[in-house]
């Protein structure tokens, strides 16, 4: 016997938070850019801005989707999302050195319309095919594999400033005060992407899972996803230490906590507002007593 | 993984849209990859293709029973289904991966057999916890009796559940997943490291040397990313709980094949034009 | 032979670090209450039971434990690269992992008691504070050793995986061995400790989970104590023979018939499994008996 999957109805419809996630994600994505102009990478910092904005909108998809019970749990939604966001964003990072357009600047949009038709494609797979019948599912899963890959674009500009395919397989160590070129060092190389997969994986579905039950509300639950994401940027931006110029990572370290802190604080606060009591060191409350 | 969730269960077979639109998906990735560049890449998306399939249906054998299971109240192993084919799934990669300069066919074998030991292990242990933790024998609730041993369940069944434990079909069928999971992983990472090694370096223009570490890291994580891309659609045809080979559910699978057949092109293909363009 | 030594002696401390690893994986999972066993404290206010359990609903153990363990290894790897000593390098990364670990089982106990409002469960504040240092301080044990391991792995074995992916892949695999043995014992024979020993729980008793201790009221804490007694240590086993025998599989046989000696020394070990979990299931039915009158053939 298992509980039930309950989430609320209203509040903010579901396309409003897919187009401030959507719009804002790309935004800041084009933001990280303007670190090509600069002398230091300062401007990483919006790549994780980017990632919270996926995460929140695509804790919305997630609770639009599973009210519907795949049978599978929430954290499968994630797991998905994220896998085949991965292959979207590296295709998409390597558009621009494939000879049709050589800008960079194609590189966010492209690798945001190569995730929706893979999310499409695995969407109709699931519901026409393994015929799980489930009216959102296709739109659902296109969303979520554009998240996925979001995410990862956005967690991977903050920590290496770019997100460009020739940028994330260089690398370099000092060796004896003597700068060599070596790519086991660079990011991918490292495989430092394996670490923003699993905080995307876990972030996109945690806020939902989190909070489900039936007096789950909506405010609480985006506060949650942005909090996944602010956390996930203090890792990264830790993570970017090794990538980027130490004020440009000091400047991402700080500007995520403080959205941690205020988000976190904000996530008590609403948790009191819904919890049934607040109590402290009390004991258990018999119903019937 | 926590199943919350009744799970709506989906129609019985596939759709013909489905079927149809699948084989055309198919066709279309496969000819497009023959367009972009036949010969070596062609045959590895064909292999990748393989390795999704192998995938998918592997995870139909994987024993998985969910919370209930946890309380005894049904047989299997008490953990999500996708994660506990991915656990011994990429317990298989490793061993493939460590074995891929060793010729195509060991790191196979060894990716296959690193995913039954894991499961071999997994499910005695599993055995061990119920029998001495719990007290409470082998019973399979969905057949009367064990197709292997001949056992019969329904007298050891405790009351109020609909069986409990691990029964040898069970830990067979665990065992043929994981090395199911570990074969179809490591097939995909092995195809896209060659595809990697042999493209990256002309499209980067680095040397072979300098390429190998970028092409291990990104088959890895795309190898990843597909088993669970591959083991979320076979989880979805599951819906949830399966006892294993012997479970009514398990006739579901031509679908889920279908299913990963189609995604695993579609991913395969992406995965491979970005190194061959 | 001096290389074969030195692979097996680093086979046996990765076999030795990933038995502790599994231990604390598991003993932590079940004071702070994830995975599946978990659902059976969320149902428990629904069906009129309030209680006092911590509820750490983050996604299943394998999700969970992938991150935090790539999370360790990235971060330490990240700190290498800035030329830190690997010794602290990993310890800082597991720190920094288990700083994400708790906050994550803060909101995650949070969101879910918020929710069940209606059933007039409280939030138990003072819970969060005695019990998320708990299985922050269990993680960190899982973490540190499981980060080693994979290092140990990289660097001494000469694996080509990077750290992070290796993090990733034996992650996952730390969760899905951890929650397969671990969770049963914790799920029927803590939760459930007023059924009886020898059957499983019947479902109409489900949600009726244990709430008072022997004096005052249960805490999470005190499932930890339990379940350390036999969940804990055969999660520890499990995963720690996976890893070793893995590991002494390759090392030990790869040399012979050009790798495939490594292949067939597996199959004989799954076939030595398999023997012993027959062996097992045989016992108890022989020891435990059937429950009730058997049906013969001739009778139906």
């Amino acid at each position: 016997m298992t509980v039930a999957i309950t989430a609320s109805e209203g509040g903010m419809p579901h396309n409003k938070a897919l187009a401030i996630g959507l719009i804002g994600a790309i935004i800041c994505l084009y933001l990280t850019y303007v670190n090509a102009y600069l002398p230091q990478p300062l401007f990483s910092f919006f790549g994780g801005l980017a990632a919270v904005l996926a995460l929140w909108w695509g804790t919305d998809t997630v609770k639009h989707l599973c009210s519907y019970g795949l049978g599978t749990g929430v954290p499968s939604a994630g797991m998905i999302a994220l896998g085949s966001g991965v292959i979207a964003m590296l295709l998409g990072s390597k558009l621009s050195a494939m000879g049709f357009i050589s800008t960079p600047l194609i590189i966010p949009i492209g690798t945001v319309i190569i995730a929706a038709i893979l999310g499409i494609i695995i969407g109709f797979i699931s519901d026409k095919i393994v015929n799980m019948n489930i009216p959102v599912l296709m739109v659902s899963l296109a969303e979520l594999c554009m998240v996925g890959a979001i995410i990862i674009m956005g967690l991977t500009a903050m920590a290496t400033g770019s997100f460009v395919f020739a940028d994330l397989v260089s690398g370099s160590t000092t060796f004896f005060g003597i700068v060599m070129l070596d790519t086991t060092s660079s990011y991918l190389g490292g495989c430092v992407i394996a670490v923003v997969f699993m905080l995307g994986a876990l972030g996109v579905q945690h806020a939902f899972n989190a909070c489900l039950g039936p007096n789950e509300s909506q405010d609480r639950t985006l506060m949650l996803a942005a909090e996944c994401g602010f956390l996930s940027m203090i890792t990264v931006s830790i993570i970017s230490f090794a990538f980027v110029s130490f004020l440009s990572a000091i400047l991402s370290f700080i500007i995520s906590v403080i959205g941690w802190v205020y988000t976190y604080r904000k996530y008590f606060e609403l948790s009191k507002r819904d919890a049934f009591m607040w109590l402290d060191a009390k004991p258990i409350r018999e119903k019937e007593a | 993984m926590s199943a919350l969730g009744g799970g709506s269960g989906g129609g019985e077979g596939m759709t013909p849209v489905g079927i149809v639109v699948g084989i055309i998906l198919l066709i279309a990735a496969l000819a497009a990859m023959y367009v972009i560049s036949p010969g070596f890449a062609f045959t590895s998306l064909v292999l990748v293709i393989v390795g999704g399939l192998l995938i998918g249906f592997g995870v139909h054998f994987v024993p998985v029973g969910g919370a209930p299971a946890a309380m005894g109240q049904s047989p299997g192993i008490a953990t999500g289904v996708t994660m506990l084919a991915a656990g011994a799934g990429l317990a298989g990669l490793f061993g493939g991966a460590w074995a891929a300069e060793l010729g195509f066919g060991v790191a196979l074998a060894g990716g296959a057999i690193g995913g039954g030991l894991m499961m071999a292990v997994t499910c005695l242990m599993v055995n061990v916890v119920y029998v001495w933790g719990m007290g409470v024998p082998a019973a399979s609730g969905k057949v009367a009796k064990d197709p292997i041993t001949g056992d019969t369940f329904e007298a050891y069944k405790s009351q109020g559940t609909e069986g409990h434990g691990l029964p040898f079909i069970s830990y067979v069928g665990g065992v043929i997943g994981g090395c199911l999971g570990g074969l179809g992983g490591t097939l995909i990472y092995v195809e896209l490291l060659g595809v990697y090694e042999e493209f990256l370096p002309i499209s980067m223009g680095a040397s072979a040397e300098a390429v190998l570490p970028i092409a291990v890291g990104i088959a890895g994580i795309i190898a990843v990313g597909m088993f669970l891309v591959n083991a979320v659609i076979a989880a979805y045809n599951i819906t949830g709980t399966i006892e294993g080979p012997h479970d009514p559910k398990f006739k579901r699978f031509p679908r889920a094949i279908m299913g990963c057949a189609v995604a695993s092109a579609i991913c395969g293909l992406l995965a491979i034009i970005m190194a061959v363009m | 032979m001096e290389e074969l030594l030195f692979g097996i002696g680093i086979s046996a401390i990765a076999g030795a670090l990933a038995t502790v690893s599994g231990a604390a994986e598991d003993t932590e999972s079940d004071i702070g209450s994830q995975g599946d066993p978990n659902s059976q404290v969320q149902l428990a206010p629904q069906m009129g039971y309030i209680h006092r359990i911590f509820s750490k609903a983050i996604s299943g153990e394998p999700p969970a434990y992938g991150l935090w363990i790539t999370l360790g290894a990235g971060l330490a790897w990240a700190l290498m690269a800035i030329n830190y000593n690997p010794v602290l390098a990993i310890i800082l990364g597991s720190a920094i992992a288990v700083f994400v670990q708790g906050v994550y089982a803060t909101t995650a106990y949070l969101g879910r008691t918020a929710s069940l409002a209606k059933f007039e469960q409280p939030v138990y504040i003072d819970v969060i504070k005695s019990v998320t240092t708990v299985t922050m301080a269990h993680a960190f044990v899982a973490i540190f050793t499981c980060v080693t391991m994979c290092f140990l792995m990289v660097n001494a074995l000469g694996h080509p995986f990077p750290l992070p992916l290796m993090g990733l892949v034996w992650g996952i695999a730390l969760g899905a061995a951890g929650s397969a043995t671990g969770n049963p014992f914790y799920g029927k024979e803590r939760q459930y400790q007023s059924q009886k020993f020898g059957a499983g729980v019947p479902i109409s008793a489900s949600g009726n989970i244990v709430r008072y201790a022997e004096a005052g009221q249960r805490s999470s804490l005190d499932n930890g104590w339990f379940t350390s007694k036999l969940g804990g240590p055969a999660s520890g086993v499990c995963f720690g023979l996976i890893v070793f025998l893995e590991l002494w599989r390759t090392i030990f046989f790869e040399e012979f018939a050009g790798g495939w000696g490594a292949v067939i020394a597996g199959i004989i070990l799954i076939l030595i499994f398999m023997i012993v979990d027959r062996y097992i299931e045989v016992w108890a039915r022989k020891t435990y008996g059937p429950y009730t009158e058997e049906k013969t053939e001739e009778a139906a």
